[in-house]
């Protein structure tokens, strides 16, 4: 170029100043972010109309404890999504960590006995090898520079083959005395909120701070925003990459912690689709999916929404049972398409 | 045939008093500029001047304010680049107009494929292998343009030009990035086009290459034709004078004559694949400008200094000699980098102010948690050391005008409270008001004892700034100016090698 | 006990290099190739067909020498289409031992197989057009959903109220819903709730927290599947009911006979729908290499209902499933 007035894009800065000038006074804060919380709202309302016992206590534990596990895994994906990043591998990642843990407590069963110390020994287990398997996916990511979505998809589909492998094509069952002990984890709690809810609750909290009051959230969504920009400023975009990558495993790991006492088993069937669902959550949240900004509190606000779908369709009767798929699939879009137009507006 | 300026037949192609304006800033202050059958006609100038303008604006990509666009005497039927393309003008881009990913024949026959339902492919590599005969080149007909080297991709939009049966060929430094072999191949093609009645349009920064095709020249400067010479009338010196010959406006801060130790000292720094074995030393206060073509390896040194390139050779501070892998690692040794893509590489345009001014040191604001009362505090100050203007703290920063972004842009970068800060064309694309206050501030780091590269393309800008001038020309330091010898026409001359001419030939390889 | 599929090959090989040096060669026929290809195991059934199929190559390698299997696994209908038409074009199989995947996209690569003369066993899913089989081997869904149907009749007042969890919309699942529904018409025992369980133990549990939320009074649940039982009765658990209202899953899964074995008043009974009519299928093709016993037609297993007292002759505790 041997102008260096750049013509075209001082045109452009010119134009971006002048539509700048009404939208600034249009734009409120918050109010494009109210969406999915006003989605949320009429999805109660409507269910507490249609369903006398939807807001039972019953009910309302079950729809949380529910969620916990894409919940916590759906926080994790927050901060992967937000830095530009995608993880596929989630649900089949929480079904072979799941396996590994119960087949790991039962070969130690023999030598620690059934107690405290073996539950301690699993949960750790499950732990580092979410670790593990994040720290796996996100050097494939950033040293190895393949595509996200392609190193998702490949060990995604190595997590669900080793599961299957790992059952023998059947079911992988956590041993009896052992999962009486464990069994509390998931269906008892503290003051009457079950116990998920409560690690869910602390999760999504500590990821809303991290997001909005650390450097590494900060740094997530800057990379998220434009990386060059954020190689340029002195971030190590690489690291912060491979972090998100680390805690969605470690998040995966938890989560599968609170899954393995509800049924004590696991398939290779377990945490189908949970990928999807994470990621979906996190959309209806307000995160963008091309990264950038991210919203930890929206991204709780859409799993909650995906399970009281879930929910509703079954206590209310409303439509076909075949049916249930393309009304959660329109509510899902919908959810979208409200937040999108009310923030272009 | 040798041309005389006063020729008597009808231009083909022709601007009449345009002016062109971008919002309340005019560019171009009425250029009468004309094209005739088979004549090259070179259009020199200095970066800035208005030559890409002009070429846009006789391509049909923008609209003249006022003034018009002729063409055979008639108000020129077209109003974008395909339109134009259309009835025979056709423009070279300097940044190349390829699809990476089709094949050579693929692009060349790209929108006007030979064939009914069907594509006659044999037909479409017949045609490309003849145009790449003609400018003898050897490159296949069916290799992808991703897979071909820089000088392969401006030879095939000369070839794919020539499909087009151009009357009116316009070309934007073509030799740029070619080797002076294919330069040669380059200039036959010119002259027979020329032999064949076609109208040319020529730029180059080299001279020397000027004064061997052209059959008319125009000297543009600031908007304004300055000078207009048949074939012969001007030297290579005289169309640099003509180029330069204006008086620096007092925008620029005094000079300062008390430069301090050596701060930085670099030996033997090399950045491959362009720059090479650059040594030299910069003192506390003092303002090094570095100047050169677009290409010549500027930028490039300057991202290797702060490591966000790899690079091999010393780098010293304080005599010390240092580690850069990193911009970390740069500012840890007090070293900063403002990069010349603000938009790109130096603001995230959809976060706002408070995001972009802290990023770059925001472990300086709490340690666990950030203390956004200090980031606000932060913002406040920059606001009122900069003067940055924005209507509101939360807005977005892509809706900042380009000043306000480069004040922003240069109050992040010293926030890590730098001693070497390299500033890379600190005013490209902002007007001349907000121009002053950047070398201002520019002049108020020296004087605090920091030392200062600028890196730019604006010749007055690199004089008005600097106490010392390093020229580059293909990656090595050509030659380094100051005292008495830093003038803008030995600059110019080094930045175009016109002090090469003995050597001339070794300033294409 | 075989654990891992893809040794499979590589162990039958073996096995039979040693059968073939250590035995003399039975007297009955020449060497025959039967083509084995049947879904992956993607889930506890199918894991319990493998397990049963390899179980049964491995017998029948052993008593017949003579005999070799090829037996492949596939996760879709297309990896299964292109595994039978391997195994005709590399293998040069004489029969082939399908479980198809679907009926439909199958019909016509398995009739090129009978067309090329080769002998052709079906199991578990016709074929979309009849008469192409030598020999069809199947559980009988109806005779599920009936068999479940009479259990409920059976066991239940009139006035009684039942859930009931569906597997995957498929035409299976609708024959064994439809039987089960005309099996207790007339006996005034009413269905609150029919939804999808997906034959997933996951999808179970939340529909039975559902149900369990909704319904203040559910007598009985019709599970369908063991899988489905098991997230059923953690459901169960968790709200405290366990006292009032028993469950009848299927298929026969290990731990469901094992209580059942057990007398377990929530599962007082099951539906036998075994993964083992794939060795059934293979003993009888084989048959007709070795001996020269009839063994065409249909053989459909029926399904039974296992009690306390039958329950040992379908426990494998050494099956995956």
């Amino acid at each position: 170029m041997s102008d260096t007035t750049r013509p075209d894009t001082a045109r452009a800065d010119l134009a971006k100043q002048a539509a700048a000038a009404p939208s600034l006074t249009a734009r409120l804060p918050g109010l494009s972010a109210l969406g999915p919380l006003l989605a949320l709202i009429l999805l109660v309302a409507l269910g507490a109309y249609l369903n006398e016992n939807f807001l039972s206590a019953g009910n309302v534990t079950n729809v949380l404890a529910r969620s916990a596990f894409i919940g916590m895994i759906a926080v994790g994906m927050t901060f992967v999504i937000t830095s530009g990043g995608l993880d596929l591998s989630v649900g089949s990642m929480a079904a072979f960590i799941a396996g590994v843990m119960i087949l790991a407590m039962n070969a130690l069963l023999p030598t620690m006995g059934v107690g405290v110390p073996l539950i301690l020994a699993g949960m750790a287990i499950a732990l580092g090898a979410g670790l593990l398997a994040g720290l796996g996916n996100g050097l494939l990511v950033t040293k190895a520079r393949i595509e996200p979505f392609i190193v998702t998809l490949g060990t995604m589909g190595i997590f669900r083959s080793l599961v299957t492998w790992l059952a023998d094509g059947g079911t992988i069952s956590l041993d009896f005395a052992v999962r009486q002990l464990y069994r509390p984890v998931y269906y008892s709690g503290l003051f009457g909120i079950a116990w998920p809810i409560i690690v869910f609750a602390l999760v999504a909290i500590a990821g809303q701070i991290a997001m909005r009051h650390t450097r590494f959230g900060r740094y997530c969504e800057a990379i998220g925003s434009n990386d060059k920009v954020a190689l340029y400023s002195a971030v190590n975009v690489e690291r912060i990459r491979l972090m998100t990558y680390v805690l969605l495993g470690l998040l995966v790991g938890l989560a599968t912690v609170m899954y393995v006492p509800r049924l004590g088993s696991a398939s290779g069937t377990t945490g189908m689709l949970w990928e999807l669902e994470a990621i979906a959550a996190v959309i209806i949240g307000g995160t963008a999916l091309k990264g950038g900004y991210g919203r930890v509190w929206g991204t709780v606000i859409g799993v909650l929404i995906l399970s009281l779908i879930d929910n509703i369709l079954i206590l209310a009767d409303l439509v076909s049972p075949y049916l249930n798929g393309t009304i959660q699939g329109v509510i899902i879009v919908l959810a979208v398409v409200l937040q999108r137009s009310k923030s272009s507006a | 045939m040798s041309a005389a300026p006063e020729r008597v037949d009808a231009p083909v192609l022709e601007l009449v008093d345009v002016r062109k304006s971008f919002g309340p800033i005019e560019i171009l202050h009425g250029i009468d500029f004309a094209l005739h059958a088979g004549e090259v006609h070179a259009l020199i100038g200095e970066n800035g001047a208005g030559k890409s303008t002009i070429m846009k604006i006789l391509g049909g990509f923008l609209a003249p304010t006022s003034g018009a666009v002729r063409l055979d005497g008639k108000p020129a039927p077209y109003a974008s680049g395909a339109q134009a393309e259309a009835v025979g003008v056709v423009v070279i881009h300097q940044e190349f107009n390829l699809a990476p990913d089709l094949t050579v024949t693929e692009n060349i026959f790209l929108g006007r494929e030979l064939g009914g339902l069907f594509l006659d492919h044999r037909a479409m590599r017949a045609g490309t292998q003849a145009l790449l005969d003609e400018l003898d080149s050897p490159i296949r007909p069916d290799s992808r343009i991703r897979d071909l080297p820089v000088s392969d991709r401006q030879m095939v939009e000369i070839a794919k030009a020539l499909a087009r049966k151009a009357r009116v060929l316009i070309m934007d430094e073509p030799s740029a990035v070619l080797t002076h072999k294919e330069v040669e191949v380059l200039f036959r093609q010119i002259e027979r086009l020329r032999a064949q009645g076609v109208a040319l349009l020529y730029t180059s920064h080299r001279l020397e290459e000027i004064t061997r095709l052209a059959d008319r020249v125009t000297v543009l400067r600031d908007g304004a034709v300055v000078r207009q010479a048949g074939r012969g009338e001007l030297t290579e010196d005289g169309m640099a004078t003509a180029m330069v010959g204006r008086k620096l406006e007092d925008i620029y801060p005094p000079k300062r004559h008390h430069a301090g130790a050596v701060a930085l000292e670099v030996r033997g720094f090399s950045v491959p694949p362009l720059v090479r074995d650059i040594s030299f030393t910069l003192r506390r206060g003092e303002v090094l400008g570095i100047s050169g073509l677009v290409g010549s390896g500027r930028t490039e040194l300057a991202e290797g200094l702060v490591g966000l390139r790899a690079a091999t050779g010393e780098i010293l501070r304080h005599g010390v000699p240092v580690h850069v892998g990193s911009v970390r690692e740069a500012a840890a040794r007090g070293m900063a980098y403002l990069t010349e893509d603000r938009k790109e590489h130096g603001l995230l345009l959809d976060k706002n102010l408070t995001d972009n001014l802290t990023l770059s040191t925001l472990a300086r604001f709490g340690t666990v948690f950030i203390d956004s009362g200090r980031e606000e505090a932060a913002l406040t100050r920059a606001i009122g050391e900069f003067d940055i203007r924005a209507p509101r703290r939360d807005m977005k920063v892509g809706n900042l005008s380009g000043g306000n972004q480069q004040k922003l842009l240069l109050a992040k970068t010293m926030l890590g409270d730098p001693e070497v800060v390299i500033i890379d064309e600190p005013t490209r694309g902002i007007d001349v008001g907000t121009k002053s206050q950047i070398y201002a501030f520019i002049d108020a780091l020296a004087a605090e004892g920091r030392s200062v590269i600028v890196i730019s393309s604006d010749m007055p800008e690199i004089l008005g700034l600097s106490d010392r001038v390093l020229v580059m020309r293909h990656g090595r330091i050509a030659g380094e100016l100051y005292g008495e010898r830093l003038t803008e026409n030995a600059v110019v001359r080094l930045v175009m090698g016109t002090n090469e001419q003995t050597s001339g030939s070794a300033a294409h390889v | 006990m075989e654990r891992r599929t893809f040794l499979t090959t590589a162990a039958i090989g073996t096995a039979t290099a040693a059968a073939g040096l250590s035995l003399p060669a039975m007297a009955q026929g020449k060497k025959a190739v039967i083509g084995v290809s049947i879904p992956s195991a993607t889930h506890g059934y199918m894991g319990g067909l493998n397990w049963h199929a390899q179980q049964a190559i491995t017998r029948l390698k052993a008593t017949y020498p003579n005999l070799e299997f090829v037996l492949a696994t596939a996760g879709n209908v297309g990896k299964q289409v292109n595994d039978i038409e391997d195994m005709v074009a590399t293998r040069n199989i004489d029969a082939l031992v399908v479980l198809p995947f679907e009926s439909e996209p199958l019909t016509s690569p398995v009739k090129a197989v009978k067309d090329a003369g080769k002998w052709v066993t079906v199991v578990d899913r016709g074929l979309s057009q009849p008469g192409i089989e030598d020999l069809y081997v199947a559980g009988d869904n109806t005779a599920f959903g009936r068999v479940s149907g009479e259990y409920f009749k059976a066991n239940l007042k009139s006035g009684a109220k039942i859930v009931v969890l569906r597997g995957i919309p498929t035409t299976l699942d609708n024959e064994r819903v439809d039987a089960f529904q005309a099996a207790i018409a007339g006996s005034g025992i009413e269905i609150l709730d029919m939804q999808h369980g997906n034959w997933n133990r996951d999808k179970a549990f939340s529909v039975m927290q559902d149900y369990l939320s909704k319904h203040k009074q559910i007598d009985a649940v019709w599970a369908a599947d063991d899988d489905m039982a098991i997230g059923v009765m953690e459901a169960i658990a968790q709200a405290g009911r366990q006292k009032e209202m028993w469950i009848v899953g299927g298929a026969g899964m290990k731990e469901m006979i094992k209580r059942v074995m057990d007398k377990d008043p929530q599962i007082p009974v099951d539906v036998s729908y075994t993964p083992g009519q794939i060795a059934t299928a293979l003993e009888v093709t084989a048959l007709r290499f070795v001996s020269d016993t009839p063994v065409y037609g249909r053989f459909i297993i029926g399904s039974t209902l296992i009690t306390p007292e039958n329950a040992a002759q379908f426990y494998f505790p050494d099956s995956p499933f």
